[in-house]
């Protein structure tokens, strides 16, 4: 037999807090066999070894971008996820309960919501107070009389549940908006499967996948009966979204595109969504969009979130939105003390799951109960407000805060709820490498499908940051938790052909949507940006840095020209051309430092990789693990602490930052398979390559210089382009200015040289979607053709010489002006062609 | 009475707009007191999508969105709507129910309770504070008919407040306009329904209009030429009774509704979203003719 792992030191801390422990006795007071057979392959996979793998979680959670974004948080928007270890572990039996309670509850919570936009009997009859509903900021009226199609009015439906010190499980809140933590819950569980296979010996942990499943049929079913095969989007607020991760996840994992409100429009009562081969009909919205956002015509008009006209196509039917818009009606904890009362008048049966004694306000028995008890309860608005719960912990307030929350309550009662302040047992969890117990709240997912409401079996727990801590919010900061349903999974169904080919829905055509298609175009360029600048950058601080160097009127040139060039290049301003330039050429290191890690500083290194990051993030679906790595590499490099470093740290900073972006590039090449998106992805690159080549070539080779000024000048180029080797091997001759010229502006075999760019981009611009039918050329194709005969025919001789008069090389700058001038008109002309710069949405004046 | 109303609506925008989408009411809805026997609407350009339905409180709503790009947009609605003269022996019936008795009934359950219910509440538009309600308290103190203290409040907002335009906003709270004593039609509608919901009774705003030229003999009222609004308060027995503090009167004859909501955002002749960053102007010209 093996050890008792309850014996083990590391518990017998935690054994010490006799409640905490309770929790993982079964019924007979011995330990639940689950509990030990868990903790017996914790102790065997040994202290050390857990702490080691919980550092991997916790890094595996990172390289994937798992993050939760916290609003004004100063640190940045992007917060790493944190997992606890040890899991939630719920019972064969308790999860029976669970399982049928929440499944009720659905169903209870699809007919209140059916009842509230239609017919309204259980106001007429009395069953739930008129108030309680027409008084709830969630009451959308405009949504009254809405036919939906489905077999369920509510899609998704989430619950809170805590597990009191008895044991007893409570309904703590409802989730019908956009519940989220779903795609966390799965993350959480690919993680731990991954990292700590071990754990899970001896166990038989219910899969999480059946529930997405349904979730997909649900969808599918709400779909309007003549989308034969339902184009379904998921629909985000935005990268800025405190979940965003969890959209771009679901949108991978379901194989549903992702989209914001400016990708899609509404025409001719339908949704469309602009892609970059033209409008595809959306069949179905899975909306992370909270409803009143959702449609300026009708709802919020200040909404840049939402679609303009999407009601008006909800109510002809031509679209299935889940949830509904107005579900929020039913985030209510004034229905509470109605649950049961709605059970009996349905299923003529009890609840399953009881929620918390609650006492709405509305009613003059039970307001005077919740004031007279004020000091004992906790109070919440039926209406959660926009910056999260509004839960409010009696206990907590001084004499003059509760005689204030009397008063707004007197004010309003039927806006207040009073809840019984639930004693939340403990569990155990790692914390700091220690086993200590801490509160725990289980949320549960319900899909709504044809054939009734399928949980997950598992969950999303978050357990409090302090071990006395009653509020459990992730914006408050605290674990999550992976949730165990100890069970044999019932019979599994072996998918048929018939199931294969219905996964093929959401699918797209031409399915790139403009917006994820511009961002690329901009991950694109900033790749390039930042590449260019980190080489140039490179090239001035080692002809800097240099020993051994003579303080000649040469070399003071050659770094003043560099200096000055780099700023032109960079777009630095004022930099090493403005009025202290004095000042900054005597100590060019402080520049050079501030535009490599200063933020804020426009032009900048540092600030080019925050645009570049947030390009990324637009678009996250597109990159590989390995990718985040890269990008991460990067964050770390050019962090704004590192501004203290050595001129060598410097250099090396920009090494690293330089074989980083390297990998960046050769990732994508095998990451990004769809068509569309890598051509746009390396239109961007081509398109800034060009410019900066240009830009690089007009600030270097064209002034009238002495002999070894120039010659130095033209060998940083080459070092800055990586091209010094290669002019050795094909020239072999000493560095000068007309082959300089001859490798960078027209070797087509030089992948550096600008006749190569502008190959590519002439190949990727005739590969774009035809928007117009004709064989008329389209503007940006004009421009490229430009481009290439004026590079094609430019006398080369003549671009070589300077002007006899000025000695400037000033047909070479007007030749590289034309070309600047050609190519950079082409970024417009493709946004304005495919990247549909819908204007901003905009309510009109009116006169009352 | 029949009369014919014209409303015109232009916007101009000064850069092109790609995409509109509108929603107008502008059909007077029919009630005890009035039918709307024809409608015409021309819109300029041609929408892609017209809809028509009716909304929560059965007003009637036109929706419609025009795809290709305009730089004007017209909207011109001809109703007729054939009024039912008011009897003088409507009014004289007036109830000597008490604020009591109306909390009475409203707490009712039922489905017509609720229905009325649903306009005691506060909106974003009506919130009071405590100088409304004290405002409110000297028309509606305890044991005092509803009809009188609603007709009492009407005179004494149409004697304390300035009707004057370009003060006010859509924007400007209430409380302002409490203050300030000064706006136009929609903010003193605003102001008695604050006052009314303060204490605790159900009020409408209602949209609509008034007849542009009086016939001979009657004054011309204010807010012609524009639409009008006023506040419709509920009365057991008598249902829900119109005052227009505006021009301190009962609405008879020269009144047209379009339809009622809880505040001026639930029925808003017209609104609409543009996809556009410049900016437009607008104008707006209301005829209400008497046809015989």
């Amino acid at each position: 037999m093996l050890p008792d792992p309850f014996s083990h030191p590391q518990f017998r801390e935690y054994m010490s807090n006799s409640p905490a422990f309770k929790q993982m006795l079964g019924d007979d007071g011995q330990p639940d066999p689950h509990w030990a057979s868990f903790f017996q392959s914790y102790f065997r996979i040994g202290e050390e070894e857990i702490l080691s793998r919980n550092t991997d979680i916790q890094r595996l959670l990172r390289e994937n971008g798992v993050t939760y974004n916290i609003h004004g948080d100063p640190s940045g928007l992007n917060r790493p996820w944190k997992i606890d270890i040890i899991p939630f572990l719920i019972n064969r039996n308790e999860w029976t309960k669970i399982e049928s309670g929440l499944k009720q509850r659905a169903e209870l919570m699809n007919l209140l919501l059916e009842d509230i936009y239609g017919e309204r009997n259980l106001i007429r009859k009395g069953i739930i107070p008129m108030d309680l509903v027409y008084n709830h900021a969630g009451f959308l009226r405009e949504c009254s009389g809405l036919k939906l199609a489905g077999p369920k009015r509510l899609v998704l439906y989430s619950a809170d549940i805590a597990r009191s010190g008895t044991g007893q499980l409570w309904v703590v809140n409802d989730r019908t908006q956009a519940p989220s933590g779903s795609g966390y819950a799965l993350e959480n569980r690919t993680t731990m499967t991954r990292v700590i296979p071990e754990l899970f010996d001896g166990l038989k942990v219910r899969h999480l996948a059946p529930y997405f499943n349904a979730l997909r049929d649900g969808l599918i079913a709400t779909a309007p009966a003549h989308a034969k095969n339902p184009r379904i989007v998921i629909l985000t607020p935005g990268a800025s979204n405190e979940t965003y991760f969890e959209h771009s996840f679901l949108s991978s994992y379901l194989g549903f595109t992702l989209v914001q409100g400016n990708d899609l429009i509404v025409k001719d009562n339908f949704v469309w969504l602009k892609t970059l081969g033209g409008l595809e009909r959306v069949d179905v919205i899975l909306r992370r969009v909270d409803d009143v956002y959702c449609d300026p015509v009708e709802l919020r008009e200040d909404s840049q979130l939402g679609i303009p006209g999407l009601l008006q196509v909800v109510r002809n039917g031509n679209v299935g939105i889940a949830n509904p818009l107005g579900s929020g009606i039913l985030e209510n904890p004034g229905l509470m003390p109605f649950m049961q009362q709605l059970c009996r008048y349905f299923f003529s049966e009890d609840l399953i799951l009881p929620t918390i004694a609650s006492w709405w306000c509305g009613q003059p028995s039970e307001m005077n109960y919740v004031i007279d008890n004020l000091a004992t309860l906790v109070v919440k608005k039926i209406h959660r407000s926009a910056t999260g719960s509004s839960a409010i912990d009696g206990a907590s307030l001084s004499h003059e805060q509760l005689s204030e929350l009397r008063s707004q309550i007197q004010m309003n009662p039927n806006l207040y709820v009073g809840q019984e302040k639930v004693e939340i047992s403990y569990t155990p969890s790692l914390i700091n490498g220690k086993i200590e117990p801490r509160k725990v709240l289980f949320r549960n997912f319900l899909a709504g499908t044809p054939e009734g409401y399928v949980a997950m079996a598992g969950g999303l727990c978050r357990t409090s940051s302090e071990a006395g801590n009653f509020l459990i919010s992730n914006q408050l900061g605290g674990f999550s938790k992976d949730a165990w349903v100890l069970s044999p999974e019932p019979g599994r169904v072996i998918h048929t052909l018939k199931d294969v080919n219905s996964f093929s829905a959401g699918g797209f055509t031409n399915m790139l949507p403009s917006h994820a298609a511009e961002n690329l175009f901009w991950v694109g360029r900033y790749t390039e940006r930042l590449l260019g600048n980190a080489r140039f950058l490179r090239t001035v601080m080692q002809f800097l840095a240099e020993g051994n160097k003579l303080k000649t009127y040469n070399n003071e040139q050659t770094e003043r020209n560099l200096l000055i060039a780099f700023t032109h290049y960079s777009y630095t301003y004022p930099g090493f051309t403005g009025e202290k330039k004095e000042e900054i050429f005597h100590d060019p290191w402080k520049e050079l430092r501030d535009i490599l890690f200063n933020s804020k500083r426009a032009g900048g290194i540092r600030n080019n990789f925050l645009l570049f990051n947030r390009a990324i993030h637009e678009v996250r679906d597109h990159w590989s693990t390995d990718t985040w790595r890269v990008i991460r590499k990067v964050d770390e490099e050019l962090n704004e602490d590192n501004n203290q470093q050595s001129h060598l740290q410097m250099l090396h900073t920009l090494d690293d930052l330089i074989t980083s972006m390297v990998a960046f590039i050769g990732l994508n090449r095998e990451s990004i398979s769809r068509e569309q998106g890598w051509i746009m992805l390396d239109l961007g690159r081509k398109i800034e390559q060009s410019l900066l080549l240009i830009s690089m070539l007009k600030a270097t080779m064209t002034a009238s210089l002495s002999e070894q000024v120039e010659y130095n000048l033209l060998q940083a180029v080459l070092m800055s382009n990586e091209n010094l080797v290669n002019y050795r091997y094909k020239y072999r001759l000493p560095v000068q200015n007309s082959l300089v010229l001859d490798l960078m502006l027209f070797d087509p075999n030089n992948p550096r040289s600008l006749t190569y760019q502008v190959d590519r981009l002439k190949a990727h611009l005739q590969n774009l979607p035809k928007t117009n039918n004709g064989h008329a050329l389209t503007g940006y194709e004009r421009l490229i053709i430009e481009a290439d005969t004026l590079l094609k025919l430019v006398n080369k001789q003549e671009i070589s010489n300077p002007d006899k008069e000025s000695r400037t090389y000033k047909k070479l700058d007007e030749f590289l002006e034309k070309l600047y001038d050609l190519l950079s008109g082409i970024p417009g002309m493709i946004s304005k062609t495919y990247f549909k710069h819908e204007m901003p949405s905009q309510p009109i004046v009116v006169l009352r | 009475m029949l009369y014919s109303i014209h409303h015109k609506t232009s916007y101009t925008y000064h850069e092109p707009v790609g995409m509109c989408y509108n929603i107008a009411r502008l059909i007077p809805r029919n009630t005890y007191f009035q039918q709307c026997t024809n409608v015409q609407i021309s819109i300029s350009p041609e929408p892609a999508v017209v809809n028509e339905y009716e909304d929560f409180y059965g007003n009637r709503i036109i929706y419609f969105s025009v795809d290709k790009e305009h730089s004007k947009l017209v909207v011109d609605v001809t109703t007729s709507v054939e009024k039912i003269p008011v009897t003088a022996g409507m009014l004289a019936n007036s109830s000597d129910a008490t604020i009591q008795d109306v909390l009475t009934e409203l707490n009712n359950s039922g489905e017509e309770p609720a229905a009325i219910r649903q306009f005691v509440f506060p909106t974003p538009m009506t919130q009071w504070n405590e100088e409304i309600a004290d405002y409110a308290m000297l028309s509606f103190f305890p044991g005092r008919p509803v009809y009188e203290a609603a007709m009492d409040l009407m005179h004494r907002i149409h004697a304390d407040f300035t009707f004057k335009p370009g003060i006010t906003t859509i924007a400007t709270p209430v409380s302002e306009v409490m203050q300030e004593r000064k706006g136009v039609c929609q903010d003193f509608a605003h102001v008695a329904i604050s006052c009314i919901r303060s204490a605790g009774l159900a009020v409408r705003y209602v949209s609509g209009y008034i007849e542009t030229i009086p016939p001979r003999g009657k004054e011309k009222l204010v807010g012609a030429d524009a639409s009008h609004a006023w506040f419709s308060i509920f009365i057991p027995q008598m249902g829900w009774v119109d005052f227009d503090p505006t021009n301190n009167i009962i609405p008879g004859d020269q009144h047209i509704t379009i339809g009622w909501g809880r505040d001026y955002a639930d029925i808003a002749p017209f609104k609409g979203i543009i996809l556009s960053s410049g900016t437009h102007d607008l104008a707006v010209s209301v005829d209400v003719a008497r046809q015989k």
